[in-house]
């Protein structure tokens, strides 16, 4: 199991394409975060807005590392890998959770670095103003309900890419689904039960995206129930591309 | 030793490989033939576990290939040269391969040195060609240093020095006690390395075993002549019972061994200037044993669909 975890390790440290994502999804929150500490604060004490900013990020971040993980599963196939790794490791099994395991190391570490990034050299930059800004219990919540965000959001990538065995397809879903398809739905769903409620049992912007957010609102999921329905919502996802990859012809 | 038993598997409602059953022999190099879509490429997946099959079983040594552990090491396989990640170098891909089966790094450099292939070892796969990529797949293969090695299409795409190469290492291979199953295209280079033959037409099993075997079976014989009086000889011949096919030097003989026809020519005091028993090509031979299980066949160049359009 080692070897095949160092296998998939390698896989996505020799790629172009997985590279620049990871890149992309660490360097852009902190460069933007980085300019907002430079340009944003000069005097006074910083509230909750900065970290609620990482908040606002890590959806990105999360969208980002969803893309690795699905490139981790599509590029065996567009590439041909598939039939060498499964002809390497003939355990269907052994190599979905080696993928599994891969993918969630890279996005935990990856979104850790990512807050790492924003906020350390956002203090070096405040209190050489003079400028008060400290991390307090609600906001180690946030911070860690970002590292649990991408972490899901990046095994979602991959079950995808393993149902959808191509790029486009899988990153469709995955993009399009949380930022524009699921508002449609739950907007029109509300509007045929005239309820606005319904919108708390939409997997990803009403429970996903929720885990982040620095306050509480009335006849929202709690942050646990977020987690727990999210969590089931993408268990099936893991499930369903679990089987399709343990019992479909490579 | 490789042994497949009743293998079939369907796609819907068709079915790529029949109630298959044949044995690969070590120290061996066994051709695996058969016309396009007539489900060889099928027959190694399945052997690989990369498809399932809805019955039989393919065994190395005993074992399904799922239950080996570390496969490699037992069985190398090369099914497309193409299966490679275009943006990796050649080392990095055979390191990846090799980490899953605990293969160390210095084994790596030693395969792409016996595929000559170490001045390209940092050089990204996108940017070989198709003889690259067919080498690089061999070393895939050779990468656990295996007792079977199984090759599809082995020498697709190399130049005339690399498909002599290739031979040469298939016969290397079997020569070190390895089972080698080859499927190819390339009749002629097959018929100069396989000792035995598995030809398979629509899933189904046509003939097995030593390539002289198939041979006989398959392959036209006659009997080539030259002489000064070969009209004599020829009418003495086809009273006997063969026929006879005129050439611009003489003719050839159907149905008549080479040894009647010497007999017949002493009896007759007939001067002979060239007397060869001569026997029709692999490709021949195949294109016989396989002709009825041709799925996609082209048309013919003397056929109107090959006529220039009219202007």
């Amino acid at each position: 199991m080692i070897g095949v975890l160092k296998s998939e390790l390698f896989k996505l440290r020799t790629t172009r394409a997985t590279k620049i994502v990871v890149i992309c999804s660490i360097a852009l929150p902190a460069i933007i975060f980085g300019l907002t500490s430079v340009f944003g604060f000069t005097n006074g004490e910083v509230g909750d807005s900065l970290v609620s900013m990482v908040g606002n990020f890590a959806p990105l971040t999360g969208l980002l590392l969803g893309v690795v993980g699905v490139l981790c599963s599509t590029q065996e196939y567009s590439q041909g890998t598939i039939r060498i790794t499964l002809v390497a490791t003939p355990n269907r099994l052994k190599v979905f959770v080696a993928k599994i395991l891969t993918t969630l190391v890279v996005s935990v570490a990856s979104s850790l670095l990512m807050l790492l990034l924003c906020l350390v050299p956002s203090q070096l930059i405040l209190s050489s103003r003079n400028v008060t800004f400290e991390v307090v219990g609600s906001d180690l919540r946030v911070l860690f309900s970002a590292v649990i965000l991408s972490a899901f959001l990046s095994i979602l990538g991959l079950s995808l890419g393993l149902i959808f065995k191509s790029s486009p397809g899988a990153i469709s879903a995955l993009l399009l689904w949380p930022t524009i398809l699921e508002g449609m739905v739950f907007g029109l769903l509300s509007l045929a039960f005239k309820d606005s409620n319904v919108f708390k049992l939409a997997p990803i912007q009403g429970n996903g995206f929720r885990l982040i957010a620095t306050y509480a609102v009335p006849d929202q999921n709690t942050w646990l129930v977020s987690l727990t329905y999210f969590s089931a919502f993408v268990a099936v996802f893991v499930v369903l591309g679990a089987v399709l990859f343990t019992r479909r012809d490579a | 030793m490789i042994v497949v038993e009743n293998l079939t598997k369907t796609y819907g409602s068709k079915k790529a490989v029949d109630n298959l059953s044949f044995s690969v022999t070590p120290g061996r190099v066994t051709g695996f033939l058969g016309p396009n879509g007539s489900g060889k490429s099928t027959t190694m997946r399945c052997m690989l576990g990369l498809d399932k099959p809805d019955t039989g079983i393919a065994t190395f040594d005993g074992r399904k290939y799922v239950d080996i552990e570390s496969p490699l090491t037992h069985v190398g396989s090369l099914l497309d040269a193409g299966d490679a990640h275009k943006g990796r170098t050649a080392r990095n891909h055979l390191r990846w391969i090799a980490m899953t089966n605990g293969i160390s790094a210095s084994r790596v450099d030693a395969v792409l040195q016996m595929v000559g292939m170490e001045d390209a070892a940092r050089t990204r796969v996108g940017k070989f060609s198709l003889g690259m990529r067919q080498r690089l797949g061999l070393a895939v293969a050779l990468l656990g240093d295996p007792k079977v090695v199984i090759l599809d299409e082995p020498a697709n795409g190399l130049d005339p020095e690399g498909i002599r190469w290739t031979r040469e290492v298939m016969r290397h291979l079997a020569n070190e006690g390895r089972s080698v199953l080859v499927s190819s295209h390339q009749l002629v280079e097959l018929s100069l390395v396989a000792d035995d033959l598995i030809v398979i037409g629509q899933g189904k099993l046509i003939s097995s075993g030593p390539i002289q075997n198939f041979m006989t079976q398959h392959a036209k014989t006659w009997v080539r002549v030259v002489s000064p009086q070969f009209d004599a000889l020829a009418a003495l011949v086809t009273a006997q019972g063969g026929t006879v096919e005129r050439t611009a030097e003489g003719g050839d003989f159907h149905a008549v061994s080479a040894a009647t026809v010497g007999d017949i020519a002493a009896a007759n005091n007939i001067v002979l200037h060239e007397l060869s028993p001569q026997t029709g090509s692999l490709e021949e031979a195949f294109l016989d044993a396989t002709d009825a299980s041709v799925e996609y066949r082209g048309q013919s160049t003397t056929t109107n669909v090959w006529e220039a359009p009219k202007p």
